[in-house]
C-alpha cells in the first residue's frame, strides 16, 4: 500500500495541489491569495489517486480518490451509505487491513500517523475502560508516556469537551452525548494534529450536536486539522471549509458552501381520506395517567394522557434519555409503569404473547433480531409462530417483502445484507404477521436520507394498504415534515402536541 | 437545560439506565463494575485485595462444614461492605450466583433425592458462589488501570488488556441480551424464563437469541480492537 510520511519537502508540491482545488472551487488567482483559508494552509494531508478493494469484495470500495487537505482545514464529507465515507478515513488512519490498494495517502511530517487520531461512529464500543480518567489516559499511556504527562494530558482533553469533573465515573453511567464527548477526549489525550470523526452525530439529539460542533470549533482554533464524515452536514456549516460528496468511492462534488448532498423526494402527500385522530372510533392505544419514576425516586412520567387511532402516523420527539424508549417499552408490555392504565386493543394485560400479531416492535439497530439463514425464513418466523397455514404464511412473506422492497433480496442470507437492507428485512420481519400497531424506536440510526425517505414512505405505504397505525420515536425531526400526522414532544416526563 | 452532572438531563439520564435494567430477564446491568469511593478497601493496593480475594477464594474450596461456610459467608459481607458498596450493587452483583445455587441444588435434588442431594447442593453451590464473590469486590473497588498493572505482573500484557476489557463490556452485553430477548418474544420466540424450563425452547434460545448475540458480539470485539489499535495499543506489544 502507497501509505508513506509526507515529508517537509513536499510542501511545495501540497500547495500547488491546494492552488488546484483553490481552481476547482472557481476562486481566482488573485482571489486564491487573498482568500484566508488557502492563503494559510500547509498540506497536512494529500491522497493521489487511491483506490482500495477490501478483501473478497468484488467491487472496489474507493476508486481513484485524490484529496489535498491544509493543515487547519476542516473538511466534511458526505455521501448515501456504503460509498466509502468510513473506508477513506481507515485509510488516512491506516487502518485497512489486507485487501488490495494502490495510490499515495501522504501526511505532512509534522503530521505523522501517531498524530492522526480517529473517533468512530459507535461511541460505546470504541470506550474500552471502566472509568473516564483511566479511558483518556488510554492513549497516552501507549505513547509511553511519563506519568505527569498523562495527567496533564487527561486534564486538558477532558477539559476541552467539558467533562471536568468526570474523571472517576463509570462510562457506563455517561449520557450518549457524553459518551461522544468522552470519545473524542480519548483521542485528544494522545495530541494529535489532525482528527478524523466517522458520523459524530449520528446518536445525538439537537442540544447534543450544537455541544459538539462548539467543541469541533474550539479544535479548529487551535489549529487542528479536521475531516468529518456524516450524513447530516447541517450541523457543520459554519465550521467546514469545504464540503465534499463521495458517491460510489468516488469524490463527485466539492463546494465550499453547505451543498444538498442527494435529491429530496416530493414531501408525503396524505390520502384524501383523512385517516387522523377519530375520536368516534375505539382508540388502539390508550394511555392513562401513566405515572413512572426511576430508582431514584425521581419521575419518569409525570402523568401521561393519550389516546392513538388506527391507522395514524404518530412521531413522538424526544432528547437523548427524555423516556421515548421506555414509553414504546411501557405501550409493549416490557416495562410495567408505577401508575395509570395501559389499554392496548383493548388488551389490559400485555404480555407479548397476547400482543403477538396484533403489535409489531421494531427496536433500534433492529439487524440485531436477524437470525435465520434466509430471508424468506426470517420474515416468516412470526407467521409460523402464530400457527397460520404455510400458504397464507408464503402470501403474506411475499406481501411484506415487496413492501419493504426487499422482495429480491428473499433468498439472501439476512447477515450478509447491507445495512440497509438489513433494515428493511427486520422492518418486513415485524410488518408480515399485519399488526394494528407499529412501535418504531430510533429507527433511522445509521441509515442516509435517502433510506430514511424509504423508510417513511414504507410505513406510509403500510397505513394506506393495511390502516395500521404506526409509532415512531426519534430525537430528531423527521426527513419529511409532512408524513406524521401527529407529533408529540416528550419533555420532562410530559407528552404533548407540537 | 443544562447537561452537567447536576442539572436535570443527567439525573434523567441515569434515572433511565438503571430503569432500562428493571426486567425479567435479570438485571446484571451495573454487576462488577468499578464504584468510586474512599473506603479502605479501596486504598488498598490491587496486588494485596488480589492476595486477599484469593485467600477467601481458596477457604471457600476448603470450607465444608456448615459452621466454616457461615463464618466466610460474614468475612466475605464484612469484605463487602465495608468497601463501602450498596446494598443494590450486592444484588446486582449475587443474583447471577443465586442462580447457579438453584440450579446446582436442584440437579443435586434429582439425582440423590432430598434428602441426600440437599445439603452437597447447598454446600457445592455456596461454596460456587463464595470463591467468586471477593473477585465482584475487587472489580468494584479496583481501577481498571489498577486491575492492569496487576494483572501484567501474572500475565502478559495483552491477555491482561484482553481481560479487563472483557469486564468494561458486561454492562453493555447485559443491554443487548436484554433487548434482543425483548425483541424476539415480541416476534413469538419461547424464550421466557418459565417457558426455558421445558427443554423443546432451547432452540429458540439458541436461534433467536444466542445467534444475534454471537453476531454483535463479533461485531463489537472487532469494533473494540479497531479503537485499542488506533490509539496505539499494538505498537507498545
Amino acid at each position: 500500500m502507497g501509505y508513506k510520511h509526507f515529508e517537509p519537502a513536499d510542501y511545495l508540491q501540497s500547495m500547488r495541489l491546494s492552488i488546484i482545488w483553490g481552481e476547482k472551487l472557481g476562486v481566482k488567482d488573485e482571489d486564491h491569495w487573498s482568500c484566508p483559508t488557502l492563503m494559510t494552509i500547509k498540506a497536512a494531508l494529500e491522497i493521489t489517486d487511491y483506490c482500495y478493494r477490501y478483501p473478497d469484495a468484488e467491487k472496489t470500495s474507493l476508486s481513484d480518490v485524490s484529496l489535498s487537505m491544509g493543515a487547519g482545514e476542516c473538511i466534511c464529507l458526505s455521501g448515501p451509505s456504503g460509498s466509502g465515507k468510513s473506508t477513506l478515513l481507515l485509510a488516512v488512519k491506516d487502518l485497512l487491513k489486507g485487501g488490495e490498494a494502490s495510490g499515495t495517502i501522504r501526511l505532512a511530517g509534522s503530521v505523522g500517523n501517531q498524530g492522526v487520531g480517529i473517533v468512530f461512529q459507535n461511541a460505546e464500543t470504541q470506550l474500552l475502560c471502566t472509568t473516564v480518567k483511566d479511558e483518556v489516559a488510554f492513549g497516552p499511556e501507549n505513547q509511553r508516556r511519563t506519568a505527569k504527562d498523562i495527567e496533564m494530558a487527561v486534564r486538558e482533553s477532558l477539559n476541552l469537551v467539558g467533562l471536568s469533573g468526570f474523571e472517576t465515573r463509570n462510562v457506563e453511567q455517561l449520557s450518549a452525548g457524553e459518551k461522544q464527548r468522552l470519545a473524542i477526549a480519548s483521542v485528544l489525550s494522545m495530541s494529535p494534529g489532525f482528527l478524523l470523526l466517522d458520523e459524530p452525530t449520528a446518536q445525538l439529539d439537537v442540544p447534543g450536536k450544537e455541544r459538539l460542533v462548539q467543541i469541533l470549533r474550539g479544535l479548529k482554533d487551535k489549529g487542528h486539522t479536521l475531516l468529518i464524515a456524516d450524513h447530516d452536514l447541517k450541523p457543520f456549516s459554519a465550521l467546514a471549509d469545504r464540503f465534499l460528496i463521495i458517491e460510489s468511492g468516488r469524490i463527485s462534488r466539492a463546494c465550499d458552501k453547505l451543498p444538498l448532498p442527494f435529491p429530496t423526494p416530493a414531501p408525503y402527500q396524505p390520502p384524501q381520506e383523512n385517516h387522523t385522530a377519530d375520536p368516534s372510533g375505539d382508540a388502539l392505544i390508550h394511555l392513562k395517567d401513566l405515572y413512572l419514576s426511576g430508582t431514584n425516586g425521581h419521575p419518569v412520567f409525570g402523568g401521561i394522557n393519550v389516546e392513538f387511532y388506527r391507522g395514524t402516523l404518530v412521531h413522538v420527539l424526544g432528547q437523548n434519555g427524555a423516556g421515548k424508549s421506555t414509553l414504546l417499552r411501557c405501550i409493549a408490555g416490557q416495562i410495567r409503569p408505577d401508575g395509570g392504565r395501559i389499554h392496548v386493543s383493548g388488551i389490559r394485560k400485555l404480555k407479548p404473547d397476547a400482543l403477538l400479531g396484533k403489535m409489531s416492535f421494531l427496536f433500534q439497530n433492529p439487524e440485531r433480531q436477524l437470525f435465520e439463514e434466509t430471508v424468506t425464513a426470517e420474515v416468516a418466523f412470526s407467521l409460523k409462530r402464530l400457527g397460520l397455514p404455510s400458504q397464507l404464511i408464503h402470501t403474506r412473506v411475499m406481501e411484506a417483502l415487496s413492501l419493504c422492497e426487499a422482495d429480491h433480496l428473499r433468498n439472501r442470507s439476512p447477515l450478509t445484507l447491507s445495512f440497509g437492507e438489513q433494515h428493511r428485512v427486520a422492518l418486513a420481519s415485524v410488518i408480515a404477521p399485519s399488526p394494528d400497531i407499529l412501535l418504531l424506536d430510533e429507527p433511522f440510526a445509521g441509515l442516509d436520507f435517502p433510506q430514511r425517505h424509504r423508510i417513511l414512505r414504507i410505513l406510509a405505504r403500510l397505513r394506506e394498504e393495511r390502516t395500521t397505525m404506526v409509532l415512531m420515536a426519534s430525537h430528531e425531526n423527521l426527513p419529511d415534515e409532512n408524513w406524521a400526522d401527529r407529533t408529540l414532544l416528550l419533555e420532562g416526563g410530559k407528552l404533548e402536541a407540537v | 437545560m443544562k447537561t452537567g452532572p447536576t442539572g436535570p438531563c443527567y439525573w434523567r439520564v441515569e434515572n433511565l439506565k438503571q430503569f432500562e435494567f428493571k426486567g425479567k430477564l435479570g438485571s446484571i446491568g451495573n454487576a462488577f463494575q468499578y464504584r468510586a469511593n474512599t473506603s479502605p478497601i479501596h486504598r488498598l493496593g490491587a496486588g494485596w485485595k488480589l492476595l486477599l480475594c484469593g485467600l477467601l477464594a481458596a477457604l471457600a474450596i476448603a470450607a465444608r462444614e456448615p459452621w466454616a461456610l457461615a463464618t466466610l459467608v460474614g468475612a466475605n459481607l464484612v469484605f463487602y461492605f465495608s468497601a463501602r458498596l450498596r446494598l443494590s450493587d450486592f444484588w446486582r452483583d449475587i443474583r447471577i450466583f443465586l442462580f447457579q445455587m438453584v440450579i446446582i441444588t436442584g440437579l443435586y435434588v434429582i439425582k440423590y433425592g432430598a434428602e441426600e442431594g440437599l445439603w452437597p447442593g447447598i454446600r457445592t453451590g455456596s461454596q460456587i458462589f463464595l470463591m467468586f464473590l471477593p473477585g465482584t469486590v475487587f472489580l468494584r473497588t479496583t481501577k481498571g488501570s489498577q486491575i492492569m498493572r496487576s494483572l501484567k505482573r501474572i500475565m502478559s500484557e495483552r491477555l491482561s488488556f484482553i481481560l479487563f476489557t472483557s469486564f468494561r463490556f458486561i454492562p453493555f452485553f447485559a443491554r443487548e441480551f436484554h433487548e434482543i430477548a425483548m425483541a424476539q418474544r415480541l416476534r413469538g420466540a419461547n424464550i421466557a424464563p418459565r417457558r426455558l424450563w421445558n427443554p423443546v425452547h432451547w432452540k429458540d434460545l439458541f436461534n433467536c437469541l444466542m445467534i444475534p448475540l454471537m453476531v454483535r458480539a463479533l461485531k463489537t470485539a472487532k469494533e473494540a480492537a479497531l479503537s485499542a489499535e488506533a490509539r496505539g495499543f499494538g505498537e507498545r506489544n
